[in-house]
């Protein structure tokens, strides 16, 4: 029998048009999405303690990804900070150190300059070191005047070819740039990203695990049922869809979970985190989740419940067969 | 209605469940088949819902071999098929209405129109009075009422019974027999396997005999 002759048949006997099979569709849907979150109510220990479960593999890839995030902002505001110092040569007098530093400041992609007069210098330089008697005794001023220099690009390898260019400005000497702390730290958010994604993928599969094992017995549970409902003409779809939102409620609740657990963690780490950044100068908060990550966060938990019970009742059906 | 071609049914190789079945169902017949238990009966009904394919030969259903059915198109051929069940195959935790209300649950029936029909299938079997009630709180008589109830629910042009009265005392199995022959009046082809020859006997209609796998007799009613 074809599957036209099949369904014009059952056309015929059911005068069932094509909207009101959408509508009976759209029906089973609701039903099923009230029906699983009444099972899971039914049994509101075991059905948290498999949130919880989703929930604890989510926070550490969710925490690592937002702790990056942060690094990232704190990255930017190092950023801001990535000069070049442009040391002018001795010979150089204070009136003619104004016009190499106005000279710079009109060289492209320079976005500012900063005039250190060798004076300037000098005076730093004893505030620093507290060697003012010895410096004292120097006949002359040997330091140089410097100009401190901020680039438009940031980029490491902007930044080397601004110093090249600068270093030929005449009256320039020497071009300092100290960078090497600053590419060590893009490293290390580097590797921490790839952890983070490792781990991500890690606990995605536990999120799989965790859902696919708990809704493998709910199946087994149900399993008369699936016999029946499949001898009397249910589709696999129709058998599936009630597991399916099992799945899906499990990923949204472990989701709200992951993220009171994320707000609370954060909250809870704030206030060393602000003091561990102050001592080194910089002004560093947790970021939150915000809308798009929390939106991202309950989606992912959402989708994985899913798939984790689309597995699993798959894996199932082809071996329940009706006796 | 139902052809079957030459058709055998081998288990794991070596058991021969069926042998060389070979007869035609015509269209709102009520037919019986007869044995004793493992002659086939059940591998027979089994074959016809499509929950075996045969080894050999072919089936015929409403003209289509039934084989060549593709998985995703078998739930739409089952629910033309009206089942009985020996063990009714009732669920547990729910409503005599909702298990009734079940295949057209599956087939998305609009709700006014499920209700008016399993109350019209719970009339005709007599238990509208017990819809709210739960399976378990019902006797073995009505509990297989109410799985008849569910397997005429959606009208189906072919309806199969396996031991429908296999638990019942004489009384309540002519009751379900004679629910199956007013069936069998508006026009549904009705299949009813049991070994309740005395019962049969009675009722006058065709009676395929099976035995080891092989049909044996095929005697049209007296």
């Amino acid at each position: 029998m074809t599957r036209d002759a099949t369904t014009a048949r059952g056309a015929r006997h059911h005068r069932a048009t094509p909207g009101s099979r959408w509508r009976g569709w759209l029906r089973h849907h609701r039903a099923m999405a009230l029906d699983s979150a009444r099972r899971l109510l039914r049994h509101p220990l075991g059905s948290l303690l498999t949130m919880l479960a989703i929930a604890i593999a989510l926070v550490l890839p969710a925490g690592l990804w937002l702790s990056l995030d942060g690094a990232r902002l704190l990255d930017a505001e190092l950023d801001e900070s990535a000069t070049l110092t442009a040391y002018l040569e001795t010979r150089i007098d204070a009136a003619e150190a104004g016009r190499v530093e106005q000279a710079l400041a009109a060289s492209p992609g320079v976005a500012s300059t900063r005039l250190i007069t060798a004076a300037e210098g000098m005076a730093e330089f004893q505030q620093v070191l507290g060697l003012d008697e010895a410096l004292a005794r120097l006949p002359a001023n040997p330091l140089p005047a410097s100009v401190v220099i901020r680039p438009e690009d940031p980029d490491p390898a902007a930044v080397e070819v601004l110093a090249r260019e600068i270093a030929e400005v005449p009256g320039v000497d020497e071009v300092r740039l100290d960078l090497a702390w600053l590419e060590r730290l893009r490293h290390l958010a580097e590797l921490g990203h790839r952890v983070g994604l490792g781990l991500a993928v890690l606990f995605g599969l536990g999120v799989l695990l965790v859902v696919g094992n708990t809704i493998r017995l709910a199946v087994e549970n149900r399993r008369q049922e699936i016999e029946v409902v499949t001898l009397i003409g249910a589709t696999h779809a129709f058998v599936r869809r009630p597991f399916l939102y099992s799945g899906a409620w499990y990923g949204l609740g472990g989701g709200l979970l992951a993220w009171g657990l994320l707000t609370l963690g954060s909250d809870w780490l704030a206030a060393p985190v602000s003091a561990l950044a102050a001592s080194y100068g910089a002004s560093f908060r947790l970021p939150g989740l915000g809308l798009t990550g929390s939106a991202m966060l309950l989606g992912c938990s959402t989708l994985l419940g899913w798939l984790g019970a689309w597995i699993a009742v798959s894996r199932h059906l082809a071996q329940i067969r009706p006796r | 209605m139902i052809a079957f071609e030459h058709v055998g049914k081998r288990y794991g190789g070596r058991f021969e469940a069926l042998a060389n079945l070979d007869f035609r169902v015509r269209r709102g017949e009520m037919v019986f088949l007869t044995g004793h238990s493992g002659a086939g009966k059940s591998s027979l009904l089994r074959l016809i819902m499509r929950l075996e394919r045969p080894s050999r030969g072919r089936i015929l259903v409403a003209g289509h071999d039934i084989d060549r059915l593709h998985p995703s198109q078998v739930p739409f051929y089952r629910r033309q098929i009206g089942v009985v069940f020996q063990d009714h195959q009732l669920l547990y935790d729910r409503s005599i209405y909702h298990n009734v209300a079940l295949p057209l649950e599956i087939q998305g029936t609009e709700p006014r129109e499920a209700a008016r029909r399993v109350r019209a299938a719970l009339d005709k079997v007599g238990l509208l009075h017990r819809e709210q009630a739960l399976p378990i709180e019902l006797s073995g008589g009505e509990q297989q009422r109410v799985g008849i109830a569910r397997a005429v629910v959606n009208k189906p042009a072919l309806l199969l019974a396996d031991e429908p009265t296999g638990n019942l005392d004489p009384q309540l199995s002519a009751d379900i027999m004679a629910l199956f022959e007013d069936f069998h009046r508006i026009g549904t082809t009705v299949m009813v396997a049991s070994h309740d020859l005395a019962l049969i006997a009675r009722l006058r209609h065709r009676t395929l005999r099976l035995h080891q796998g092989r049909l044996v007799a095929d005697e049209e009613a007296a």
